[in-house]
């Protein structure tokens, strides 16, 4: 029943973060903006239309949208909401969850390479750099928990609330500051990237898609949803975890992920691209950063 | 030194010699296969029966007594070791049937008499209980090895190229000379065995570090790694596919057979803790330099060497992190860490034989192996396409195949060493070295496989590329087996070399039933039930979108050019431009030279431009270079003493004569 519950939520999250952020962006505007269910309707659209395939490409291309679904799909199923279990859970899943991205990952760029368009090939190279160098934040995220937990499978992780001191729930707000960094990064949004800009040269993953229409394109959307969806719950997780550790409140604090994506989206503009490999570094870097302060708050060490 | 060595190697030598030219590789698959089979039957007899298998023993030509013997780890490497021996075998029959008329009848011989001399003698290393045995063994490796290499002899490269590693080979072989010799003059035996009772006795570190030069240098370690990128590319594709899938893995097993003789502690210091610290901090540096190296090579078989260095490099990981749970006693984290090594180092040989087979695939049917020459490849060559892709998702460790299979159990031995609160810092690193390796390797291989297989074809001769043979393709079978089973099927495999790996970590009752049970049995279970539902929730969706598009309309039209008409091949992402951001960021990691001159920007109708750029390790400068500088600095100061003058000479000799006097009276000589 709870996993029930859980995939439910999940799904209502990941269909509905885009529509928040869309929201918070067009209030924080002054427009009226479209509805909260907008993407939505686009998406379906997009599944009822027909596609055009280039001569260029091969099978591969279009068995890349069901590879990059399937893999998100699957990662999504190992995220716990609170304290409410996930479908799949077993000691070390938290690889199987960054590795299962990285297979989605492959599978677009390879696809991109695969129309012989060196817009898309420029998009594939950076999307496969960032991603590499955010995987280390994920890893370091992963062990701060693990080793505040003492437990290496997510659904074990997130299973009661922690009793933590003040100091461990900083660190605990700082892995939820990473993982808000990682949504950007993973998700293509400001500062790293901008899906809205009309210059395919400086987009990363939306430059890498361009060759993709109709129901290949909505497959690819869904799939990123469910890969923000389960990052924000991730960071949801962590917030709440030394405080009050309930379904019913992650679940609505992983949208106010999506509310700080739309703020910082309205008030920042895209980062100059030679600087995102520097941002990214460090984004990594302060993962490490906080896997080694927590280490030292376990060891009771002050740190003055 | 037992006689069979003898036999093994002059009778199939006698029989390649004698039999005609175009049976040659028939003979050499008869003696390898038939070699194969009964060693794959003693191995699997060890690995059910557990009890090692005494093959000889008896006195030596020096060390004392040798003894020959399989125990479950020579097994392992053994069949390791057969399979790959037997598809290389095979593959070569199509690889070398272009050099047919080329070559003359005994260069074949000479090649195919190495290759299965390669194979007896890797057999004879991981079956040698150390001493003379091993390391005649592991000389005829060597020399074996070197034949094959210069195939292509007519190439100043090649020869080149496997002159450096013969001259590299040889300093690791004294260093393993030196560690044997001072092995036995302490404890009056040569073999693995006698490393505990010195151990016991003498400071171990030394030593260790003496077998880590020697061992290192063929696993291809940082910074002893530099014939790796440049013998491969020389060597034909099955020759690098054997050296790289299995041979270089010999180092391994070397290093395994002495880190695991070593004490916790020798007089009060640790000695375990930083033999692992140093082995993991190795495997970090050697998988990350590797990897990152590998992202700039634009040659296929020079991408695929400096992998290799990436993978042992996450053997390493995996070595070093057991000895830290072994010190510390974390049992998880030992077993973990060593059986994920062993699974890696089984895998690896599976999906680079593969890889290096797919790359043979495509010289022999276009003669060259530059990335950026390709594109569209996947079209002319499907089969091989298909099997390149099979291995490349394999070798990026990604879910359902074997590569994840082995990285798993090595990041959750990891894990469980950061979540019991023992090991964190050491554990830490590896685990984030590793991920940093992981990504990389995505990165690098969706670089390999995108320039060279997708796109559009940027030259005619991929157009006009024809599939390679049957025997070509036959042979990719026994790896393409290995890589789905492990990686759909990893409990039982797991079980095996669980049980392999558990003598080298002493467990505890309790250890042992976590094979089995929730612990870690049932995580592989997971993995196995998320590889299986990931196929299946693919698949699905494949088929589901297929069938919506029925009632659509799908049409065919250029790639999207975003409003430039007139697109050519040429314009495609290059391999040199997808890892310029790399480059932005690791460019101090490499020297680089280019050869002509890029386009202008201030051109605005460019002309034709050629350039070339060439991405050199700067380790190798160390390496080769400087010591070539060195030499050459200290001849031109002995030169000095060359004047021409003959008082000088007479002056030289009097001052020589004078020396031995005073050295005589004072009794020094």
């Amino acid at each position: 029943m709870k996993e029930l519950l859980n995939t439910i939520l999940l799904f209502a999250i990941a269909l509905l973060l885009g529509g928040v952020i869309t929201r918070v962006r067009s209030i924080l505007s002054g427009r009226k903006g479209p509805s909260i269910v907008q993407h939505l309707h686009n998406v379906a659209l997009l599944a009822r239309k027909g596609s055009v395939y280039s001569p260029t490409t091969s099978v591969l291309f279009r068995v890349a949208p069901a590879v990059y679904m399937g893999s998100a799909l699957l990662a999504l199923m190992f995220i716990p909401i609170g304290n409410l279990d996930p479908i799949i859970s077993f000691r070390g899943d938290v690889v199987v969850f960054a590795y299962l991205l990285g297979l989605g990952r492959l599978s677009l760029v390879l696809a991109a390479m695969d129309t012989g368009s060196s817009f898309e090939g420029m998009g594939a190279s950076r999307e496969a750099l960032y991603g590499a160098l955010i995987e280390p934040a994920l890893f370091a995220v992963a062990a701060t928990l693990a080793m505040v937990c003492g437990y290496t499978s997510m659904a074990d992780i997130f299973s009661v609330a922690r009793d933590l001191d003040v100091q461990m729930t900083i660190v605990m707000l700082l892995l939820a500051y990473v993982l808000v960094k990682i949504y950007t990064v993973e998700q293509g949004r400001i500062p790293v990237d901008d899906p809205r800009t009309h210059l395919e040269l400086t987009m990363i993953h939306e430059v890498m898609i361009l060759d993709y229409s109709g129901i290949d394109l909505a497959m690819i959307h869904v799939a990123n949803w469910f890969k923000g969806a389960a990052i924000a719950v991730l960071a949801a997780n962590a917030v709440m975890l030394p405080l009050c550790f309930k379904w019913w409140i992650v679940a609505p604090l992983s949208l106010v992920v999506a509310v700080i994506i739309g703020v910082v989206e309205s008030s920042q503009a895209r980062g100059k691209l030679l600087r995102n490999t520097t941002y990214i570094l460090t984004v990594s870097a302060l993962a490490a950063m906080l896997l080694f302060v927590a280490y030292l708050l376990m060891l009771n060490i002050e740190i003055s | 030194m037992p006689l069979i060595y003898l036999v093994l190697l002059i009778v199939p030598a006698i029989l390649i010699f004698a039999a005609p030219l175009r049976w040659k590789v028939w003979t050499a698959v008869g003696v390898v296969g038939a070699v194969a089979v009964a060693v794959c039957a003693a191995a699997i007899g060890v690995l059910v029966d557990g009890a090692p298998l005494m093959l000889w023993q008896g006195a030596s030509m020096a060390f004392g007594r040798e003894i020959i013997t399989m125990d479950r780890l020579s097994a392992l490497f053994s069949i390791i070791i057969s399979l790959a021996a037997v598809a290389t075998t095979i593959y070569s029959r199509g690889y070398l049937a272009h050099y047919l008329d080329k070559k003359s009848p005994t260069h074949f011989s000479v090649h195919y008499t190495a290759l299965v001399a390669l194979y007896v003698s890797m057999i004879g290393v991981v079956t040698a209980a150390g001493g003379f045995c091993f390391l005649f063994c592991w000389e005829a490796m060597t020399i074996a090895s070197f034949l094959l290499i210069i195939f292509d002899a007519d190439k100043r490269k090649t020869v080149r190229a496997a002159l450096s590693y013969l001259v590299m080979m040889h300093i690791g072989f004294a260093a393993l000379l030196a560690g044997f010799a001072l092995l036995h003059a302490r404890t009056g035996s040569a073999t693995f065995a006698a490393l505990g009772d010195y151990f016991g006795g003498y400071a171990p570190l030394p030593l260790f570090a003496l077998f880590v030069v020697g061992f290192g240098m063929k696993a291809g370690m940082f910074p002893m790694h530099t014939w790796l990128p440049e013998a491969h590319p020389a060597a034909p594709s099955h020759v690098s596919s054997i050296m790289s899938g299995v041979m270089i893995k010999t180092g391994i097993y070397g290093i395994i057979r002495v880190a695991f003789a070593l004490p916790v502690a020798f007089e009060g210091a640790a000695v375990m803790f930083p033999a692992g610290a140093i082995l993991l901090a190795l495997g970090v540096i050697t998988g990350l330099w590797g990897i990152i190296l590998a992202a700039f090579q634009n040659d296929i078989k020079r991408l695929l060497a400096y992998s290799s260095m990436e993978n042992v490099g996450i053997i390493l990981i995996g070595i070093g992190a057991a000895l830290i749970g072994k010190s510390n006693s974390n049992e998880i984290l030992a077993l973990c860490g060593m059986t994920g090594a062993l699974l890696h180092t089984m895998n690896h040989s599976f999906f680079k034989s593969m890889l290096f087979f797919g790359a043979g695939n495509i010289y022999a049917s276009t003669h060259s192996t530059s990335c950026d020459t390709f594109g569209g490849l996947a079209k002319s060559m499907p089969v091989t396409a298909i099997l390149f892709l099979l291995a490349t998702v394999a070798i990026c460790a990604l879910p359902p195949l074997n590569g994840f299979v082995s990285e798993f159990t090595i990041y959750l031995g990891l894990l469980d060493g950061i979540s019991s609160g023992g090991e964190v810092l050491s554990s830490a690193f590896g685990l984030i070295g590793l991920s940093l390796i992981g990504g990389l390797a995505v990165l690098t291989f969706s670089k390999l496989f995108g320039t060279v297989f997708l796109g559009a074809p940027r030259t005619h001769e991929v157009v006009e590329a024809q599939e390679a043979d049957t025997f070509s393709l036959g042979a990719c079978a026994i790896p393409a087996a290995g890589i789905l089973f492990v990686g759909l099927c990893p409990i039982p495999v797991f079980k095996v070399i669980a049980k392999i790996a558990a003598p080298f970590v002493p467990l505890s009752d309790r250890g042992l039933e976590w094979i089995n049970d929730h612990a870690l049995g049932g995580a592989m279970q997971g993995v196995m039930i998320t590889a299986w539902l990931l196929v299946v929730i693919i698949v699905a969706l494949y088929l589901l979108k297929r069938r919506a598009q029925r009632n659509r309309e799908v049409r065919m039209g250029a790639t999207w050019g975003c409003g430039f008409t007139q697109p050519t091949p040429q314009m495609q992402y290059t391999g040199e431009s997808f890892s310029e951001g790399l480059q932005s960021i690791a460019s101090s990691l490499t020297k680089d030279t280019g050869k002509g001159e890029a386009v202008d920007k201030n051109e605005i109708f460019p002309s034709a431009h050629e350039f070339e750029v060439k991405h050199r390790d700067k380790v190798s400068r160390l390496m080769n270079e400087w010591w070539a500088a060195l030499l050459g600095q200290i001849n031109r100061r002995v030169m000095r003493l060359r004047t021409g003058n003959i008082s000088r000479y007479v002056s030289y000799a009097l001052i020589f004569m004078l020396l031995v006097a005073l050295l005589s009276i004072f009794n020094l000589i």
